[in-house]
């Protein structure tokens, strides 16, 4: 019971019990009390060792309660302000601010090697088998992509699709050009600018193509211009589709355009 | 394989608890048959690689009887705090002071005088804490269960005290000299004043 007493480094205390322990072992003859003595011998080893642990860090005394107050410096302590504590009276007074352990936080972390912790982005996943992944379509390549999806087995979807992608591409250009024209009616467009994709060439063999379609649907028309340049413009559209597509010649114009001459 | 291990690690370091081998095998290594005991060694082995050359962390083995493993961060420590959410941040606060007071005091503390010493920061056993809550099961369970703090009974005491020491989670995170220089910070004193524990944290 008289541990603390006994680790106070100036007290003999402990080795006055040990002394009386000595002398009250000669009176022993009953096992029981043998064995309480041995218990106590353990005892006081144990509080011999606490003894000795202390003396070795009293050779360079930390002050704890140095540094307590230091760090509730560092955490931002007010101590002009006196706060309203139900505590008991030997906590030092003043104010810690809400963001005392925040403020100690910014500079603990510099101290540990910690793993930061991982956390999803988005959240897991359902566990199903997985979805084929969407792939990155290229803006271009919306509908194509769609039919290149379809499954091996039902081969006759993939090629309407693939009919309807062509008709959706020839549609999607038509509008560009259109929405070209709008901004500018009296200019038509340089076919050439209109149809090179400067990044592919199949890109613009494909381009080519679709506007073949729209040509042959009479629903844009190539001329040539001063510099023998062929340019596109879309056909205004009127009531009388039918009769003007029949009237209008039709022309078959080959183009050769080679890796070379694109560059 | 070898990123599924990853990813589990990576997910299951979340808690900041030990993850045993055991787990491991169970989760990713679906053989169980005694022949691949090897394999799952070597794809322990290179999870490890993975995490140090993608994610710049180490895989540590804790425990070599009980095979248990922690992740630590292998990068230069100037970026940590960009990393740590703030509660985060908090509790790793709170236990550097406590690590710093069990080295200052030679490696071991009894309970009672932690708590006489976190009393001094306004922080009590008893009482909720504004930013920890129920700060004696933080210190008592989740820091213990995390390997950060070591807590052995005291033989022969009754009622029964602990003493608390550096965990091994500590001892890899951190280190004798980073805390000593912590403490100097603290107390704007070179660390050398403190001429035992600067010895020992050199050694």
């Amino acid at each position: 019971e008289n541990r603390e007493a006994m680790l106070n480094s100036r007290s003999n205390r402990l080795t006055e019990a040990l002394e009386e322990a000595n002398k009250l072992f000669d009176g022993v003859c009953r096992a029981r009390e043998a064995a309480l003595d041995a218990q106590f011998l353990v005892i006081a080893s144990n509080i011999g060792k606490e003894k000795a642990n202390e003396l070795h860090s009293e050779m360079s005394a930390f002050d704890s309660t140095a540094f307590a107050e230091d760090l509730l410096t560092f955490m931002g302590i007010n101590r002009t302000e006196v706060e309203e504590t139900d505590d008991s009276d030997d906590v030092p007074g003043g104010f810690l601010p809400s963001d005392a352990w925040q403020t100690l936080g910014e500079e603990a972390p510099m101290y540990f090697r910690r793993a930061p912790t991982f956390h999803y982005m988005m959240g897991s996943f359902k566990s199903e088998p997985p979805v084929p992944k969407q792939r990155i379509e290229r803006q271009k390549k919306a509908s194509r992509g769609k039919a290149e999806r379809a499954m091996p087995a039902q081969l006759k979807e993939m090629e309407e699709s693939h009919q309807e992608a062509t008709e959706k591409e020839v549609e999607r250009i038509l509008r560009i050009l259109q929405s070209h024209f709008e901004n500018d009616p009296d200019t038509p467009i340089s076919f050439f600018d209109f149809v090179i994709d400067p990044n592919s060439f199949a890109h613009t063999v494909e381009n080519m193509f679709h506007v073949s379609f729209l040509i042959r649907d009479g629903l844009a028309k190539i001329k040539l211009d001063e510099d023998e340049l062929p340019i596109i413009e879309p056909t205004k559209p009127n009531g009388r589709v039918e009769e003007e597509s029949r009237a209008r010649p039709r022309n078959q114009v080959v183009i050769s355009l080679d890796q070379k001459e694109w560059k | 394989q070898v990123s599924e291990l990853v990813q589990f690690l990576l997910v299951k370091d979340q808690k900041k608890i030990p993850i045993k081998r055991a787990d491991m095998v169970k989760n990713i290594i679906r053989d169980n048959k005694d022949a691949y005991k090897d394999a799952y060694s070597e794809i322990i082995n290179r999870a490890g690689r993975t995490l140090q050359e993608v994610f710049g962390l180490q895989l540590v083995e804790i425990d070599a009887k009980r095979h248990t493993y922690i992740l630590i961060n292998n990068l230069p420590r100037a970026e940590s705090k960009y990393l740590c959410r703030d509660k985060e941040k908090e509790k790793m606060g709170l236990l550097l002071v406590i690590l710093s007071f069990i080295f200052m005091k030679g490696n071991s503390v009894k309970d009672s005088a932690l708590w006489e010493f976190l009393n001094l920061l306004r922080v009590y056993p008893g009482k909720q804490h504004k930013v920890f809550g129920d700060v004696r099961k933080l210190v008592t369970e989740e820091f213990v269960r995390q390997k950060y703090l070591e807590s052995t009974l005291i033989p022969l005491t009754d009622p029964p005290e602990f003493k608390y020491q550096w965990g091994p989670r500590a001892e890899k995170e951190t280190s004798k000299k980073d805390v000593l220089n912590f403490v100097a910070k603290i107390q704007g004193k070179d660390p050398t004043f403190w001429a035992s524990q600067y010895s020992e944290a050199e050694a």
